[in-house]
């Protein structure tokens, strides 16, 4: 076939390609295609907007200008049939053409809108959307089921998440397909899996990055939908972005945004827990010492009422058994947890103010046996040896003619 | 529908039982003897200390599970 060569003579790419474009140019400079939008997104920050048409067969390449998006009448969305008119246009430096829209009019809902409008209506009546079969999430999961693509970034965004905020899972990955063929049996089968593998999970991750609207086809279809609401697991579906909406999603018994999302909803903060933990160690040590100091002011009051009347040893009794409280508090929060060490200094000096040395002080004396308190009369027998206790010392006592 | 079961030694069991003597040292002290405040307050502190053990020393674990199975 080369034979002639050196008669006719050879184009250059940029020869052939300008032919192209000029023949194309002129001849389609103004023409209506119907076709279904996929893929589409505007760029940021210069508004362009960039989207495929397609049928059944064919796709191709459109491009509408940011000027011009606004006097479209409606939001143009992955899944719409639209009526575009424009041209065709040439870039030469890639050899590529595609649409570049002048105007758009919807035509109504493409062939997937229309399918996924159907299954969702089907699944509603049916009542597998209804509140009444969401079960509830679990606050403080332990096994966390994740069924995503082994690969990709969904699974390591969510370790991400879940090593910040709360470590305290296990998480168990189910690899699956999550586009394409077959996409629908892996999940499926993740699920049915998930559910009968003998682990008892706390809940169910489903979870799938951004694509177009056929990459998320999978989670639009009945048998993944119906596996979900088989599901004796809660399940929580975290598919594409935030305006991605599956069938998946409706039936599961929480939509999460995105995959991150999904960790973030799911997991406590454990920044939050231990902010919590310490204003509750502050309130339970206030109540306590609140206690302890009316139950004084109670035992006070009743001293200077009654001090001639009532006999002295309840009172003492009772003081002493406080003083003893005290110092057990303050003893097994120094043992034990060192890293109150704020709260007991705290503590130690409001405690003070109970301590027994100033109960002493003030005049009153215990009575301990081998070096134990000794807080009931009938502890003592006649004839016991017992040490009374005073501010300045103690003594020695035995216990006389008592006729108890 | 949660499920009841709360597994022995997780966070959750022994921050529900936190909460729980938080709650009677809040509302019900003044019933109390002074024997069961105080052994409210050490099993308080027991819980604190585990909770607080659990969310500092904690590590992810992840594993895969074969699906071929």
């Amino acid at each position: 076939m080369f034979e002639n060569t050196e008669d006719e003579h050879p184009l250059t790419v940029s020869e052939i390609t300008g032919f192209i474009k000029e023949t194309l140019e002129k001849t389609l400079n103004d023409i209506f295609v119907i076709g279904e939008i996929s893929g589409f997104k505007r760029a940021f920050p210069s508004g362009h907007s960039y989207f495929t048409l397609k049928d059944e067969k064919s796709q191709i390449s459109c491009n509408l200008w940011s000027f011009r998006f606004p006097y479209l009448k409606f939001n143009p969305e992955d899944g719409k049939k639209v009526l575009v008119r424009g041209r065709i246009t040439v870039y030469e430096p890639r050899g590529s053409y595609s649409i570049e829209v002048a105007s758009m009019i919807e035509v109504g809902i493409g062939d997937f809108q229309q399918a996924f409008e159907k299954l969702k209506l089907k699944l509603k009546d049916e009542g597998l959307f209804d509140d009444k079969y969401k079960q509830t999430i679990p606050e403080y999961p332990e096994k966390v089921a994740i069924i995503t693509s082994e690969t990709g970034a969904v699974i390591e965004d969510f370790k991400k998440v879940a090593k910040k905020r709360y470590p305290l899972i296990h998480l168990y990955l189910f690899p699956t397909l999550v586009q394409g063929k077959g996409s629908v049996e892996s999940v499926v089968r993740a699920i049915i899996k998930a559910n009968n593998c003998g682990i008892d999970f706390d809940i169910i991750v489903i979870a799938r990055g951004g694509g177009s609207i056929e990459d998320l086809w999978t989670f639009n279809e009945e048998a993944v939908a119906r596996a979900v609401f088989a599901s004796k697991i809660p399940v929580i579906s975290a598919i594409g972005h935030e305006v991605d909406y599956t069938i998946c999603d409706f039936v599961a018994d929480l939509r999460a945004p995105t995959p991150s999302a999904a960790a973030e909803m799911l997991l406590p903060d454990r920044s939050e827990l231990l902010e919590r933990l310490k204003n509750y160690s502050y309130s339970m040590e206030i109540n306590v010492k609140n206690r302890i100091s009316s139950l004084r002011d109670d035992l006070d009051r009743i001293k200077d009422n009654y001090a001639f009347n009532k006999p002295r040893d309840i009172l003492n009794d009772f003081k002493i058994r406080l003083d003893d409280f005290s110092e057990e508090l303050v003893k097994f929060t120094d043992d034990r947890l060192k890293y109150f060490a704020n709260e007991l200094q705290y503590k130690e000096r409001l405690l003070s103010g109970i301590s027994p040395e100033k109960t002493l002080k003030r005049g009153f004396a215990y009575v301990s046996r081998k070096g134990k308190v000794i807080s009931k009369k009938k502890e003592l027998i006649n004839g016991d040896i017992v040490e009374i206790h005073f501010n300045d010392g103690k003594s020695e006592a035995e216990i006389l003619n008592d006729n108890g | 529908m949660s499920k009841e079961k709360t597994n022995k030694d997780s966070f959750e069991f022994y921050y529900r039982k936190l909460e729980k003597i938080l709650e009677e040292l809040e509302q019900n002290i003044e019933n109390k003897s002074l024997d069961d405040i105080i052994l409210n307050y050490q099993e308080g502190l027991k819980l604190l200390k585990i909770c607080r053990d659990k969310l500092s020393e904690a590590e992810l674990k992840i594993e895969k599970i074969n699906m071929e199975k």
